[in-house]
């Protein structure tokens, strides 16, 4: 007789590795368009940032008119979550998986929550706007709904992020570390340009119906591109499952003193904080500071965003090659905010007599910096990470750098418009709010070259002590297939 | 085939795979049936489209 069950088993053991979503083997080379792959889920984190900051931000005040200061409560919601990116990576270093799995099960949950925040969004917009029959509804309704879809986007895209690095630092070998954070920090850049470019385009007449499918959409293609980022990426692993199982577990608290305990880990976190919050707080300002002081078009000012860009991708060239030679990330670093200290001083020259090409100059060079920066210490913070705890690493680096940044540029907006204010009063120069903020910024880059000072020796002497170091949890045992 | 027998007929997994993989469906479920939920009841505020 036939034997089905024999031959269905056959079929479906000879499909099943091809169409299985984890990697076979983890190889010891990973080929680049796997990791364009991969890169593909800071595409989705860059959409939703600017869906969030840039286009929403517009579209609830200019077409739903609900009041300024609740869009921006509601558009800081998601950056309570950015200190939880530490507790999210710590959790995915312990994760326990009968699968061997530790990442791509927080990518696909943060990745379920992105997408269940867009699908929410829109309608919960309109309720709170009080559209069509909404008018009748209570209050509570559209603002808890609202606060809850903006929530989990940034549960969301908080989670995809700290362990997408995660993994993405797993999957390569240390030299070749720093030209995937530069890939990493390439693509979110291109994600943000693009959705930008494409959210402008769509809304461009706008329509509730119009907004519920932007969104929407937006929900579908982040679900389509992380999962084609996620698949295969993570070795299905028997052996690691069975370390995972017997392994007790390691509390947060203790993680973290360990993590701490390293020489230089303090420093450099706060490093990062000062230079995220000296580079983060110019880049609402720039635009309004190009238009009101130095009397630039808006379309000139539009194409500043774009020189501060180009800028940026500089930095991070430079900063992939230098280190990927082999260089030091936190002297890199250095550079990079003694490159931005004089770029905010040539753009505060700019509107003393300066002139427009000084101010094009200084942006640029701020964006050299930013680029330098940014790169140097992400790639610092992976060098630093005890192999088995570059999920709290990445988690801790996130959550300063996302808090920094969201703080700066919230402030700077504070800054501005409270100076702005004054100034008709107490008859303050339209350039004075500006060069203030440009001054602080000034102030906390040199503070960031400072903090990094010792930063270098310690992390030389670390070295030294444990140079033989290799990856601990390399994965040498694959599943068998049958 | 090994001869384990903890393995799931036909997939080759053990018991415990097998329960974390059926695991990721049913939060799966949930969490998009919560989501679905919500945003019907949104939906049915701004627009009703019953009575």
């Amino acid at each position: 007789m036939f034997d089905y069950r024999n031959f269905a088993l056959r079929k479906l053991a000879g499909i099943a590795p091809r169409y299985l979503p984890f990697a076979d083997v983890a190889t010891d080379d990973v080929p680049l368009s796997r990791l364009l792959r991969l890169s593909l889920f800071q595409v989705t984190v860059g959409m939703a940032l600017v869906l969030l900051v840039g286009t929403l931000n517009r579209v609830m005040i200019v077409e739903l008119s609900v009041p300024a200061t609740l869009v921006a409560g509601m558009l800081a919601l998601p950056l309570l979550f950015a200190p939880l990116r530490t507790l999210i990576g710590h959790r995915s270093d312990v994760h326990v998986s009968a699968l061997g799995l530790r990442r791509v099960p927080y990518i696909w949950k943060g990745t379920l929550y992105q997408f269940g925040g867009f699908a929410i969004m829109p309608f919960a917009l309109l309720v709170l706007s009080g559209y069509g029959d909404a008018v009748d509804a209570p209050r509570w309704l559209g603002l808890s709904s609202a606060a809850i879809a903006f929530l989990l986007v940034g549960a969301g895209l908080h989670m995809v992020q700290t362990v997408g690095l995660a993994l993405a630092t797993d999957l390569v070998e240390e030299q070749d570390q720093p030209k995937v954070v530069g890939l990493m920090y390439v693509m979110l850049l291109v994600g943000m340009v693009v959705s930008a470019l494409v959210f402008g385009a769509l809304l461009e007449n706008y329509t509730p119906g119009k907004l519920v499918q932007v969104i929407q959409g937006s929900a579908v293609v982040t679900v389509a591109l992380n999962l084609f980022a996620m698949w295969k990426q993570e070795a299905r692993d028997r052996n690691r499952a069975e370390t995972m199982r017997v392994t007790p577990v390691v509390t947060f608290s203790t993680a973290w003193k360990t993590f701490v305990a390293n020489p230089g880990t303090h420093r450099l976190l706060v490093v990062i904080g000062l230079g995220t919050f000296g580079f983060g707080m110019a880049d609402v300002l720039l635009e309004p500071y190009g238009g009101q002081v130095l009397g630039m078009s808006v379309a000139d000012t539009t194409k500043l965003t774009a020189l501060l860009a180009t800028g940026t991708l500089f930095g991070f060239g430079i900063a992939s090659r230098v280190l990927g030679a082999g260089g030091n990330p936190v002297a890199l670093g250095r550079i990079g905010a003694a490159i931005g200290m004089p770029g905010f001083a040539a753009i505060i020259a700019s509107s003393l007599g300066g002139g427009t090409l000084l101010f094009l100059a200084g942006t640029m060079a701020t964006g050299v910096g930013a680029g330098l920066f940014g790169h140097a210490t992400l790639t610092a913070t992976i060098r630093n990470a005890p192999p088995n705890q570059i999920g709290l690493a990445l988690g801790a680096w996130g959550a300063v750098q996302a808090t920094c940044a969201g703080i700066g540029v919230a402030l700077a907006g504070i800054v501005r418009d409270v100076l702005v204010g004054l100034e008709v009063s107490a008859g303050l120069q339209p350039a004075t709010p500006y060069t203030l903020v440009f001054t602080i910024e000034v102030v906390f880059l040199g503070l960031a070259i400072l903090a990094a000072a010792p930063i270098g020796y310690l992390a030389t002497k670390r070295r030294q002590s444990d140079s033989k170091r290799t990856t601990a949890d390399s994965q040498q045992n694959p599943v068998e297939v049958i | 085939m090994s001869d384990d027998p903890d393995k799931v007929w036909p997939t080759g997994l053990n018991l415990r795979e097998a329960e974390e993989v059926h695991s990721y469906l049913i939060d799966g479920t949930r969490v998009f049936g919560a989501i679905a939920l919500l945003a019907h009841l949104l939906v049915a505020v701004a627009t009703p489209w019953l009575g």
